[in-house]
């Protein structure tokens, strides 16, 4: 067996390759590795955005731990991963199971499902403000007065406004997770199947036994991409529940991490602090991530 | 996996680029200030705010041929980040406005010249009091100075309000409470809303002070430990659990056409009632809020203009401050504005009536409640405390604590935070 080829002429083989990769290596240095490191580093300063960072040490961690509103964020932020997580994955299963087929109506449903994901999310939410607008104004209440009912403070109530967004998320996330789905569901072999059915098995140990088992890398896909990407929510509490002067809406009811973030880095100035946020962020996504790849592993092992 | 480090990476990206471009440098190089310049002038508002405010500098090019200055927009969104990062990279805007304490913050830090180098503290005398002594710094620094103004008034429905067999708006707090049992007994659904400051401290501010109380004593020592400040809070609150007022803000004119008789909110929605809601049209007014009893103090906010430390072209940037103060500027300003159909309250009082975009009858209103007026507080610590403060008040409102409770903690938060 050859051994690893000496560097010179490796370069001279692959010098061109190199080469070519350089501008971007250069560009993911610059605008990746780089700030990353810079984030890392002003995790451990004061820094306020105007005058130069001074290191603190692990103060701002320190002031974290003991942060009310950065554990009424997380706390937050726990109940509508799980629940949008959980929620918008199941129905996204669903909707793959119910619109299968390359036939046209189940194209058009399939369609009309995935349009939120591939709209602007900023346009989306104006459009849920809209919706939740007090008042008759607004579309719900509009319907809750058709039925009868009074009007609903929808974003003034302290305790609609978790479900709200995770309404938000599923409505908005479930037809990405169901193109998925219909992509895994086309690779299952349709010859297990026909064996099963020989053997006497039901429709839904078909389901249990064959679907789900062989779906396993697309819910893991599914699951770990929707729990990042909820982890970092933010123009839904931006737009929809930002307040005149408090970024978590009525009591806080939807703070949640990113836009504590945002509210103490842009608003507050504490830039060093933001960055600590990010940071403990970053390990709580990177922890949950590798957790989740295992058990997806362990199970197939099963 | 990829994803995260890239998205945490976002995030921080104007965390970032601050670090390699923060010099400590406080002030920049002064350009030659006869030489050809041209000015940028980052306004907060809307287009049309700043074509309002192009007119002014388009008439200060006339007056100074050398001198171009050239207003842009910043929405109201997005726009102290905007000035957060122009500061960190020392390349923003040679002029700036936005919401009344923000020169206070970025000054505080070094990014705002203090305008008193310049002599523009000989402005006070032509500011309303209050409103001036919110833009300036704790330390006496003036980093900025009143723009223009906005207030709060009581906008009622007329038909509603005749309807119930009401002569007129209430003028105290007394009155407002009957007037909206009588509305009740008339059988009007929706009596009293609060549109700007809903569930928030602006919302309070008018309540605290017409109660004798404030946030903070003359010396910044926070105040809301007080029976006045209690007593407020419990006609507030009172307002939304036994009268019915919508935790739920809806913008003042959708509130007047959906039915609501009373409706507090700000100067801006007057010009675009009778436009926007026609059916309105003849069958709404306006008047002073309700005095409380130590009498009517309303809110009065707007926007400040200050001049960048990182500007080459300071004393320029300082003397066109200055002419937006004059006659002619206030003039330009007003004209355009009129045209586009805007709210515009000159920063001069006594530019009110005459100066502003209102009808003579509206503009007497507004001038009535700017001349007992207060500002916001320009006390440390106050920014980091406001949304907690306004968290015990929406306690209090929802019933999660009482009154007293609300307010001890809420003057907690702000003896901690004044340092």
């Amino acid at each position: 067996m050859a051994g690893p080829l000496p560097l010179g002429s490796r370069l001279r083989r692959y010098g061109t390759s190199y080469a070519m990769l350089l501008p971007f290596l250069a560009l993911f240095a610059a605008f990746l590795l780089w700030p990353l490191a810079n984030s890392l580093y002003l995790s451990f300063t004061r820094f306020d955005g105007v005058n130069p960072a001074v290191f603190t040490g692990l103060e701002n961690f320190a002031e974290l731990a003991g942060d009310a509103r950065f554990r009424h964020a997380l706390g937050n932020t726990a109940l509508y991963v799980v629940a949008s997580v959980v929620l918008s994955t199941l129905l996204s299963l669903g909707l793959a199971l119910a619109f299968n087929s390359a036939s046209w109506p189940h194209r058009i449903m399939r369609t009309l499902f995935f349009l939120p994901s591939v709209t602007s999310s900023i346009a989306l939410m104006l459009m849920w403000k809209w919706v939740l607008f007090p008042s008759e104004v607004g579309l719900a209440n509009t319907v809750v007065h058709w039925l009868g009912g009074a009007g609903v403070p929808w974003l003034a109530t302290p305790g609609l406004t978790v479900p709200i967004l995770v309404l938000m998320s599923v409505w908005g996330g479930m037809g990405y997770g169901m193109v998925l789905y219909v992509a895994g569901l086309g690779s299952i072999p349709e010859e297990y199947y026909e064996a099963a059915r020989i053997d006497g098995a039901s429709t839904w140990q078909q389901f249990r036994h064959i679907t789900l088992p062989l779906l396993r890398p697309v819910t893991t896909y599914v699951v770990v991409t929707g729990l990042i990407g909820a982890f970092q929510v933010f123009e839904a509490v931006y737009i929809v529940f930002r307040g005149t002067n408090n970024i978590g809406g009525v009591l806080d009811s939807a703070l949640m991490i990113v836009p504590y973030l945002y509210d103490q880095g842009f608003t507050h100035f504490k830039l060093g602090y933001a960055s600590a946020i990010a940071w403990v962020l970053f390990l709580i996504i990177f922890v949950l991530s590798l957790v989740n790849l295992r058990v997806g592993r362990a199970m197939k092992e099963l | 996996m990829r994803r995260t480090p890239a998205a945490c990476c976002t995030i921080l990206v104007a965390a970032l680029s601050a670090a390699c471009a923060t010099s400590g440098q406080k002030q920049t190089q002064q350009a030659d200030q006869n030489a050809p310049m041209t000015l940028s002038f980052w306004s907060t508002g809307g287009d049309d705010e700043t074509a309002t405010f192009q007119k002014a500098a388009d008439l200060y090019h006339q007056k100074h041929p050398n001198v171009t200055v050239k207003v842009q927009t910043l929405s109201w969104d997005d726009a102290y980040a905007k000035l957060l990062a122009a500061a960190t990279s020392r390349t923003g805007p040679d002029i700036l406005s936005g919401g009344m304490t923000w020169t206070i913050q970025f000054g505080a830090r070094g990014a705002m010249v203090d305008l008193r180098e310049h002599g523009i503290d000989a402005l006070k005398g032509q500011a309303q009091p209050a409103q001036w002594e919110s833009a300036v710094s704790p330390d006496g620094s003036v980093y900025g100075v009143p723009l223009d103004m906005s207030t709060m008034t009581l906008y009622y429905r007329t038909d509603l309000l005749k309807e119930a067999g009401l002569d007129g708006p209430p003028t105290t707090w007394q009155e407002l409470v009957d007037d909206i049992g009588k509305l009740k007994a008339a059988g009007v659904k929706k009596p009293y809303s609060q549109d700007w400051g809903n569930l928030d401290w602006i919302g309070y501010f008018n309540y605290l002070y017409q109660a004798g109380g404030a946030f903070y004593t003359p010396d910044c020592k926070p105040s809301l430990n007080t029976p006045q400040a209690e007593r407020a809070l419990t006609y507030w609150v009172d307002l939304y659990r036994k009268h019915g007022a919508p935790t739920a803000t809806v913008e003042g004119s959708d509130a007047l056409d959906t039915g609501t008789a009373m409706v507090v909110a700000g100067n801006w929605i007057a010009k675009g009632i009778d436009a926007n809601k026609p059916k309105l049209k003849g069958k709404w007014a306006m008047a002073a809020l309700p005095a409380g009893p130590a009498g009517p103090t309303t809110f009065i906010g707007g926007r400040a203009i200050g001049v960048t430390s990182y500007s080459k072209y300071a004393r320029t940037g300082a003397d066109f401050v200055r002419f937006m103060y004059s006659d002619e500027a206030i003039a330009a300003v007003a004209d355009e504005a009129r045209k586009r159909n805007i709210s515009y309250i000159p920063p001069r009082p006594d530019k009110i009536v005459g100066g502003s975009t209102f009808t003579p009858e509206q503009a007497q209103v507004f001038a009535q409640a700017i001349s007992t007026g207060k500002a916001a507080p320009g006390c440390p610590g106050w920014d980091e405390s406001a949304s907690d403060v306004a968290k015990q008040l929406q306690s209090a409102i929802l019933g999660k604590s009482d009154v007293r409770t609300a307010l001890t903690e809420a003057a907690k938060v702000m003896q901690r935070n004044a340092g």
